[in-house]
């Protein structure tokens, strides 16, 4: 029980660290790729204590609620991912729940923006929302082809198994999933290409325009956590998860740099142009890995 | 530059915090606006310092006035510098802010850029070169250090002074007045006197 309790605690905080963590490094890969020195690996701790200082303007009780909204919602579904071994709710849940509360985090942004009648916003939340819709089609057909092929909705079952067996995108059924997920990543976190909804030279930063102050502090730490998320679950899902945290860290953090080398080379698509994308090449390879786990499983 | 100093760190986090993440505003109000791209960019890469650019007042805290300011970019300005969370600080950038520059006898120009906003230091030049960019910005950090980056107290304390400053350039301001001026705008008053006589 207490070593439940302090996971639950634990595992949060692990999650904002290496999130945070990786928007410094990805500031410093950045940086580095364009032949700059770049700024400290610290650079978005010192911004988040700066933030927090300043002052700020509420523009109404959704404006708060909204943010908190999509800041428990990101926490709730790191409790659900296993970081190594580390895993509160592993008996519970799985990737249904997942697939669930990973919407609270646009919906709440959606929410909290709604509030502040900047017509930035709503051009923000809406590409915003189309691009969920781009990538939420071969999102749930690669979880799909990984919970036929494994017979289970369990995230830790899979792990385990895969400890056994092999990284699951080395096994053939699920490399194109595997593919798949890899390539809407960028998507499912906001970076480029798919940054339209954040465009700052476009929008002005779309549905943070109206954030500073501590609101900007939370949406960059929910970024964080997001950026967690969204990682743990394709190392956990198709790189075998690990049996300790720091092998997790480190698979991680391959996957990460990879996406930061797409995020540096690649210039922004057009709204249309990336649910066009979304929905041809990672669709189509998510489809045929599913009918082939198909195939294989029956 | 004592970024990696703790103990500075436990003593005064918010100066700390202030001085190494300055985030200035994208707001292109003038000429000098061209020495910025270098200065964000490879060639001098100002974001080993901290300072980048935002696109939007709300999460600024630095606002660099490039160059000549003209009647209809004050008003923008103003509600640039009115946008945003304190603390901020303000720079003026070439010598157009600071006296009017080349333009002295234009009468479309702002002279005296600090009669309408507080602004917390001055680049002299026309056009400073990019480094002058980062010598204000480190001059600015030995201010914020001896609080003597104050000019957002200062817009708060004197604000009557400046919304008065502010009517006489622009005529009567379609936005309400950000803090309490005790009395109303200027134009009022005048009518006032002109309905009395």
């Amino acid at each position: 029980m207490v070593t439940k309790v302090m996971q639950m605690i634990l595992s949060p905080v692990l999650a904002l660290v290496v999130g945070v963590f990786f928007l410094g490094l990805a500031r410093k890969i950045m940086a580095r790729i364009q032949w700059r020195y770049g700024p400290p690996l610290i650079q978005p701790v010192i911004d988040i204590i700066r933030l927090f200082y300043q002052k700020s303007v509420s523009h109404g009780r959704m404006f708060d609620l909204g943010i908190i909204l999509s800041l428990a919602g990101s926490i709730v579904v790191v409790l659900f991912l296993p970081f190594g071994r580390i895993c509160p709710l592993a008996g519970s849940g799985g990737l249904l729940v997942i697939l669930y509360v990973m919407l609270f985090a646009p919906l709440g942004i959606a929410l909290s923006g709604g509030q502040g009648a900047n017509p930035n916003i709503s051009i923000g939340i809406s590409r915003k929302l189309i691009l969920g819709l781009g990538y939420e089609v071969p999102l749930l057909l690669v979880l799909l082809a990984a919970m036929t092929h494994y017979k289970t909705i369990s995230i830790v079952e899979m792990v385990s198994v895969q400890q056994n067996a092999g990284w699951s995108i080395t096994s053939w059924p699920l490399l194109l999933s595997g593919v798949s997920y890899f390539l809407i990543l960028p998507a499912i976190l906001g970076i480029r290409p798919f940054d339209v909804s954040s465009a700052p030279q476009e929008i002005s930063s779309g549905p943070m325009v109206e954030y500073g102050g501590k609101y900007l502090a939370l949406a960059t730490i929910e970024h964080a956590l997001v950026l967690f998320i969204s990682i743990a679950l394709f190392v956990n899902l198709f790189l075998g998860g690990a049996a300790n945290p720091i092998i997790f860290f480190v698979k991680m953090l391959v996957v990460f740099v990879l996406g930061v080398c797409v995020n540096a080379v690649f210039p922004r698509f057009r709204i249309e142009q990336a649910v066009k994308y979304l929905w041809k090449w990672p669709t189509l390879l998510a489809f045929v890995g599913l009918v082939i786990t198909l195939a294989i499983r029956s | 530059m004592d970024r990696n100093q703790i103990a500075k760190w436990l003593e005064a986090p918010a100066k700390m915090a202030n001085k190494y993440s300055l985030h200035a505003v994208y707001f292109c109000t003038g000429c000098g606006i061209i020495e910025v791209p270098p200065v964000i960019t490879s060639r001098w890469d100002a974001e080993r310092f901290g300072v980048i650019p935002v696109a939007t007042p709300r999460q600024a805290n630095l606002f660099l006035i490039t160059g000549y300011v003209s009647v209809k970019t004050l008003r923008a300005i103003i509600r640039t510098y009115e946008q945003m969370y304190e603390p901020k600080y303000t720079v003026g950038f070439g010598s157009c802010p600071i006296n009017g520059g080349m333009y002295w006898d234009s009468y479309n120009t702002i002279k005296h850029l600090d009669k309408y906003i507080p602004i917390d230091g001055w680049i002299a030049g026309c056009m400073p070169r990019p480094e002058a960019i980062f010598i204000a910005v480190t001059h600015l950090w030995t201010l914020i250090d001896k609080d003597m980056a104050n000019g957002y107290t200062r817009y708060r304390e004197s604000y009557r002074f400046y919304r008065r400053n502010q009517e006489m350039a622009l005529g009567k301001l379609e936005w309400p007045p950000l803090f309490a001026t005790g009395n109303k705008s200027v134009i009022d008053e005048r009518q006032a006197v002109r309905s009395q006589q």
